[in-house]
């Protein structure tokens, strides 16, 4: 697809031009603007949803809770006064007593991990209401900040897990399909083995031993992650050793590490890169699957899965099912869809129907 | 080419011995074993609760029991000599019998069976006689609004969790809070036994509906997509070109030259059909309450049922390395282009 005019004969990049490409599939492109800004805002979710004031006046003084913790005692709530202040009350409070003490709260003032039942009437779960836009879960705790919240950790943990598991493929895959011989035959018994252990035994194991959180989560996916990418790049390697270009190469007096990173690797990570956003979902999917088995991150972290659980063990509360599914749903429709816009502009085949 | 899959036969054995030890070793590790949760039950003498956690009354079982309960359970011996005592009774075909239901592990398997062979048929057919046929269509009207609509329709599907759709469906149809159409799980009614052969099968397709629906939603993609690029790339093949200007009609060319080719990588696929007999995913039978193999495999682990986990293992491990080569040699039968060496 070089360009042909000659007024704008300005040479691009392979990587530009597939980003061009990318740009003008519509569906990828958007999918990919809202996933990324909704997750770069996420990072700074306590601005607009959470327990938490932004900024208080009390007494003349300005406070900021979102970099400290007050207690009720501190800013002088009233009505249950124990423990951390309880910001909402405050502001009811504040209004009431005219003193010209106010509080700013988020615009969605209920935090992820807050149990609302003293401020709430009737048993939970409650149905989605004006305020709690998505109900509350059986412990009270608001739905829509819990999905919100839990959203980044579903991204995060996937984007992790995949990018280590890449790293752990390529490298392995690489040398096996690259050096060959004993170390393949055996290297690829034992991926073999590897591959089929029950995966549930060791996730079982170290959750009793440790306490399962983040860090040991996203290792213990990577561990079983990596294997798919592996048998990938050993084919890949495998086919590429015996081209032309490498055997140049060699025959220049190249080193095995600029065969290596210089020749095969560029031409063979196109597909892999391609394939990195049905990895993702493969990996929320799995976040969520041990949520939902309560093998997956420690309570009370926010989690789609977990809230799933709630779902079907009380399926007359329908909104504990149906928003953190549709919230799953749209995030993996956005993410397939980035990811099939991304294997088409990496992968340029024009097909032309002959007849 | 007979050599090369000779070999690879051979070389099942290393592998399988491989698998079986080190998942043996890792059983070896995994907390609240049987014999501990024996320990567990005596120490408490049946009830239940409160106590289970004190380690106050240990010393209140005698040693002997406890060397007893040891050679119950075989643990008196080291640790290879067990996995020796295992294999060598794996070549008499001799499983062990389940803890939890105190019968041979091969029967507790060969009992789920059925099940799994139900879903993983129904399954299987209907993916591959809905994806193969819209694939090709896809690829005939390639770019048109039936291709971008049914493309979009697939990912839609790609995306939804199959068990999270199924608890979505149990919630809409389940009779919770809106539509009663469909039982709540479960293979058939209890009183199946009594309904007449019409209610008997009325009352198997309303339970197999949704669990089929929530197996299939997802593998719908792949194989859709699988064959639709597959058509696409071999019509613009030069062969096609010769077909068409030999003066074929579309449907002579599309159906009998493109299309055998096309189905080349969709056919490989067919060797892991034998593992249909242990079919089941253990998250949509935990949502729909079916008895199948995933569940079965599921409560042995979590409740220690260590010679059933090691009965599934043999035999999914074997109907995967075999299903392995028997993709191998269909790929070399549909294409004799392919050697294998």
């Amino acid at each position: 697809m070089a360009e042909n005019n000659p007024e704008t004969k300005v040479s691009t990049s392979l990587l530009q031009k597939r980003w061009k490409k990318f740009k003008t599939l519509k569906r990828g492109y958007y999918s990919f603007l809202a996933i990324l800004i909704l997750y770069l805002i996420s990072f700074i979710f306590p601005l607009f949803v959470g327990r938490n004031a932004l900024l208080v006046k009390y007494n003349g003084d300005y406070y900021f809770p979102l970099f400290k913790t007050y207690q009720s005692t501190d800013l002088g709530q009233k009505k249950d006064a124990y423990g951390e202040a309880n910001y909402r009350i405050l502001k009811q409070e504040y209004a009431e007593s005219g003193q010209g003490n106010w509080v700013f709260l988020p615009v969605y003032p209920f935090g992820p991990n807050e149990n609302l039942l003293s401020e709430l009437e009737g048993n939970p779960p409650h149905p989605p209401s004006i305020q709690h836009f998505a109900g509350t879960d059986d412990r009270g705790r608001d739905v829509f900040s819990r999905l919100l919240y839990g959203f980044n950790i579903g991204i995060s943990f996937a984007l992790v897990v995949t990018l280590l598991s890449y790293i752990i493929g390529v490298a392995i895959g690489s040398s096996l399909g690259f050096y060959g011989g004993k170390l393949d035959i055996f290297g690829l018994r034992l991926i073999e083995i590897w591959s089929t252990l029950p995966f549930l035994y060791v996730i079982i194991i170290i959750s009793s031993i440790l306490q399962p959180n983040f860090l040991l989560l996203t290792f213990i996916l990577t561990l079983f992650g990596w294997i798919g990418i592996t048998y990938y790049m050993r084919g890949e390697f495998y086919r590429e050793k015996a081209r032309d270009y490498v055997s140049a190469a060699v025959s220049m007096g190249a080193e095995n590490r600029t065969i290596i990173f210089k020749h095969i690797l560029p031409n063979s990570l196109t597909p892999i890169i391609s394939y990195a956003p049905f990895a993702i979902v493969a990996n929320i999917f799995s976040l969520v699957s041990l949520d939902f088995l309560g093998f997956g991150l420690p309570p009370p972290t926010p989690s789609w899965g977990q809230l799933m659980q709630q779902g079907l063990s009380n399926i007359e509360h329908w909104w504990l099912i149906a928003t953190p599914l549709l919230s799953l749903f749209l995030t993996l429709l956005c993410i397939t869809f980035i990811g099939e816009a991304i294997r088409e502009a990496f992968d340029p085949k024009v097909y032309s129907r002959l007849r | 080419m007979t050599s090369y899959f000779i070999r690879r036969f051979l070389l099942i054995i290393p592998t399988f011995l491989g698998i079986t030890l080190v998942t043996f070793l890792i059983l070896q590790f995994v907390p609240g074993g049987p014999l501990e949760m024996a320990i567990m039950q005596m120490r408490t003498g049946g009830q239940q609760g409160s106590e289970q956690g004190s380690k106050g009354t240990t010393q209140s079982i005698p040693q002997e029991a406890i060397e007893e309960l040891k050679k119950f359970y075989g643990f008196d011996k080291p640790i290879y000599e067990r996995y020796i005592i295992w294999v060598s009774n794996l070549a008499k075909f001799d499983l062990g019998n389940s803890y939890k239901y105190n019968e041979p592990v091969w029967d507790v398997i060969v009992s789920r069976f059925p099940v799994s062979i139900y879903f993983g048929l129904i399954g299987f057919f209907l993916t591959y006689l809905i994806c193969v046929p819209l694939g090709v269509y896809k690829a005939v009207k390639n770019g048109s609004t039936f291709d971008f609509i049914s493309s979009a329709l697939v990912f839609i599907g790609y995306s939804i969790p199959g068990f999270a759709f199924g608890a979505m469906m149990l919630v809409l149809f389940g009779g919770g809070s809106f539509w009663d159409v469909f039982p709540l799980g479960g293979f058939r009614s209890a009183d199946w036994e009594s309904l007449s052969s019409m209610g008997k099968v009325w009352d198997q397709v309303q339970h197999t509906f949704l669990p089929v629906l929530s197996y299939m939603i997802g593998s719908f993609a792949t194989l859709t997509i699988l064959t639709k690029n597959s058509v696409i790339e071999n019509l613009s093949q030069d062969y096609i070109r010769t077909a068409y200007s030999k003066g074929l009609s579309e449907r002579k060319v599309i159906f009998g030259h493109a299309l055998r080719n096309s189905l080349i990588p969709i056919s490989t696929g067919l060797g892991h059909a034998i593992s249909l007999v242990l079919a089941g995913s253990f998250l949509i039978e935990k949502v729909f309450n079916i008895n199948g193999m995933g569940l079965l495999g599921y409560e042995s682990i979590i409740e220690r049922d260590y010679p059933v986990v090691m009965g599934i293992l043999v035999i999914s491990t074997v109907l995967l390395l075999v299903g392995n080569i028997l993709s191998d040699i269909i790929y070399a039968i549909v294409d004799p282009r392919i050697r294998f060496n």
